[in-house]
């Protein structure tokens, strides 16, 4: 996960969807653009989650995906096993805070049981491989 | 009962971490609350009207002896104080009516050391609260009941698993609760939940899931809807997925009493059903969630029965039995699926103490009745007593003298004392009024046994706020808590079922009538009583005499026991 400075730019040409808009419906401009920015406008609003997933898992999308909004750093673990690549976090969020809920992931958790949009197969395929 | 594995215990203790990490940043002054709340919430943690409330996950009810003695030592530790009322004095927990513990009076600053203690038996308070998937229901009896096609903890304990932090629906809307069962009876009220899920048999004799979805209490009680008739077992994930997925993107969230998925399902009708069925068409082919006969045969060989041999045949019992033990034995046994066998619930519904509270001597001594009668396992009840599920019948005389010393044998099961009822206003930050001074005044009023067999099953149930944890829609005679210029007021509804055999299709109570003041509930709830025992025809029913009557006679009677709600006698 990259940390996106409040005061740098996003990416030039990235598409920015509002978490209301149907991503699938826009494959075809999303498959065009070279980075999406999904917005949090609160933190526990979590459909930017599933329009990531979507992004990925269905569309295949290989693009940058950004989460922006009133984004916190305890989200940080949850975005990136959905998906997303960088986040721009909340004005007042600390970065060395984010620094070490970054470092320690995924650790603390030894895994994960949900296979994710990563890649990562469900803890039960490892017991039936 | 599941056994965890050393990735599971890594997994809890590193929960409890993150959790210790979160709190000394929030008690430090770097997490503000507005940020904390949710964080909080996800690990089972609200603030209440005097102190944080601690809500334990007891996944799908199942209860080992261990855990409940560490739960004591909890209470003991965390919860008890040295100060207040005998009720404020903590050390006591409350099980709710969702396979969930709730301790009352832990101070914030100990909290991540009770979640350390907690992980340290395999427990946790994950997802009990938040806008998340929440802790799995089941039917109390799974596994033993005799009328049980398909045992459904496994099933039960895969979707936990699958559910645990699943990162994209950590923030729905609004809370999601599934309940599962897997017998003819429904013991779960599964059409009150997000998603109630029936195992069953398909015409050629696989298994597979009935799915509804969109039940729910609160403001607006809603039916859950069957939108798929034979889900096969191993996609029931990916079925589930679809259908969290399409709430999660369209449910409201401009309207918290709007958010529930209840809503999104009645407002779209069939075009929610179409978009699930679309969303799982699309996921099948590729989806890794797909449950592998392997994995399910892992998880179902934690749940043999415990006890292998058939127990010794009862012996004929000579002389009269007491009046005491036979009636416990009617109403607080019941039947098992393997010969020789009996469930037996301990009841916690006993005058002087709340509907569902324990204390932290009456944790020891249920784990004591587990370990010395029900190898080691407990059951916690949806209607908030506890359940013994391996008991040798020969052994049911020395349980019975046991559990009367520990004061569970209580002879009450299904009768009106057998009340639900949530903490209401004297501990819950939510509640509009006080629950517990009604249970107790009506635990008062019927304390004669012979009463209670005379007026036979019946479900009393009683919230103190319109988020409904008593289940006040789903009683035959449900009491509502409501503010009316900051004084408490009783709203009182008749008819409303949970969906089991004895109470009919689930549906929703009626109102009979503008609230009543606390001090008449329980003249209320007598009358209503009176008047069913003067109107009923042979066998029937407290429920089945308000449906054969319909509500005006009960409403006539409740109405004539008004004192202060009276309407002014005009001159």
């Amino acid at each position: 996960m990259q940390l996106i400075a409040v005061s740098d730019a996003l990416p030039a040409h990235a598409l920015a969807l509002a978490n209301t808009d149907d991503v699938l419906a826009l494959a075809h401009g999303v498959r065009s653009a070279p980075a999406v920015v999904l917005n949090f406008p609160k933190w526990t609003d979590g459909r930017a989650y599933s329009q990531a997933v979507l992004l990925r898992g269905r569309l295949r999308y290989a693009g940058e995906i950004i989460a922006t909004g009133d984004v916190v750093v305890d989200m940080l673990p949850l975005l990136r096993r959905c998906g997303f690549d960088a986040a721009r976090l909340r004005a007042d969020q600390n970065p060395q805070i984010a620094a070490r809920v970054m470092q320690s992931l995924p650790a603390p958790f030894p895994g994960h049981y949900q296979g994710d949009v990563l890649g990562s197969r469900p803890r039960f395929a490892q017991f039936t491989a | 009962m599941y056994r965890y594995n050393e990735f599971d215990r890594q997994f809890v203790k590193a929960r409890a971490a993150q959790f210790r990490d979160q709190l000394q940043r929030h008690l430090a002054g770097e997490l503000p609350e507005d940020d904390f709340r949710a964080l909080r919430l996800q690990n089972g943690w609200y603030i209440q009207r005097h102190a944080p409330m601690l809500r334990v996950a007891v996944p799908y009810g199942a209860l080992a002896s261990r855990q409940l003695r560490q739960l004591a030592r909890l209470a003991r530790r965390h919860d008890l104080r040295d100060a207040g009322t005998a009720r404020e004095r903590g050390g006591f927990g409350h099980f709710s009516t969702r396979h969930n513990m709730q301790f009352n009076w832990i101070p914030l600053t100990e909290a991540a050391d009770a979640m350390d203690m907690l992980a340290e038996v395999d427990m946790h308070g994950i997802q009990t609260s938040g806008n998340c998937i929440r802790n799995i229901t089941t039917d109390a009896l799974a596994g033993i009941a005799p009328d049980e096609l398909i045992d459904p903890r496994p099933y039960c304990e895969i979707m936990r698993q699958w559910s645990t932090l699943q990162p994209e629906f950590a923030f729905l809307p609004r809370k999601f609760k599934l309940a599962v069962i897997g017998a003819h009876e429904d013991r779960a009220a599964i059409a009150w939940h997000d998603i109630g899920l029936q195992l069953h048999h398909d015409a050629a004799g696989a298994v597979g899931f009935r799915v509804f979805v969109g039940g729910g209490m609160g403001r607006t009680p809603v039916i859950a809807t069957l939108i798929n008739d034979f889900v096969p077992w191993q996609q029931i994930l990916v079925f589930i997925e679809a259908i969290v997925r399409v709430y999660n993107l369209h449910g409201r969230r401009d309207n918290s009493f709007k958010a529930r998925i209840k809503i999104l399902v009645k407002a779209e009708g069939q075009r929610f059903v179409d978009a699930v069925n679309a969303e799982f068409a699309a996921l099948l082919p590729d989806s890794p969630h797909v449950i592998p006969q392997a994995e399910f045969d892992r998880v179902a060989a934690h749940f043999v029965a415990p006890v292998r041999e058939p127990a010794t045949p009862k012996t004929a019992t000579t002389g009269a039995m007491p009046v005491a033990y036979s009636r416990w034995l009617e109403r607080n046994v019941h039947g098992h699926k393997l010969p020789g066998y009996r469930a037996v619930t301990l009841s916690l519904k006993r005058a002087g103490l709340p509907p569902g509270d324990v204390t932290a001597d009456q944790m020891d001594g249920a784990a004591d009745l587990a370990d010395r009668f029900s190898a080691g396992e407990l059951r916690v009840t949806h209607d908030q007593n506890l359940l013994l599920p391996w008991v040798a019948e020969h052994e049911l005389h020395a349980l019975w003298m046991a559990a009367r010393e520990g004061g569970f044998a209580t002879p009450n099961i299904g009768l009106l004392t057998d009340m639900i009822a949530c903490p209401g206003g004297d501990l819950c930050g939510l509640a509009n009024a006080r629950s517990l001074p009604i249970a107790a005044a009506i635990t008062e009023r019927f304390d004669d046994l012979d009463t209670l067999y005379d007026i036979g099953d019946i479900d009393l149930h009683i919230s103190g706020c319109i988020n409904s944890c008593g289940h006040h829609h789903s009683g035959h005679i449900g009491i509502l808590g409501v503010d009316k210029d900051g004084s408490e007021w009783y709203q009182v509804t008749l008819g409303g079922s949970d969906g089991s055999t004895l109470s009919g299709a689930a549906t929703p109570g009626k109102v009979i009538g503008p609230s009543f003041a606390a001090d008449e509930v329980p003249d209320v709830v007598e009358t209503l009583v009176d008047t069913y025992r003067r109107e009923r025809q042979a066998g029937e029913r407290f429920i089945d005499t308000v449906r054969r009557l319909g509500t005006p006679p009960f409403r006539a009677a409740a109405d004539r026991v008004r004192r202060s709600t009276a309407a002014p006698v005009v001159a």
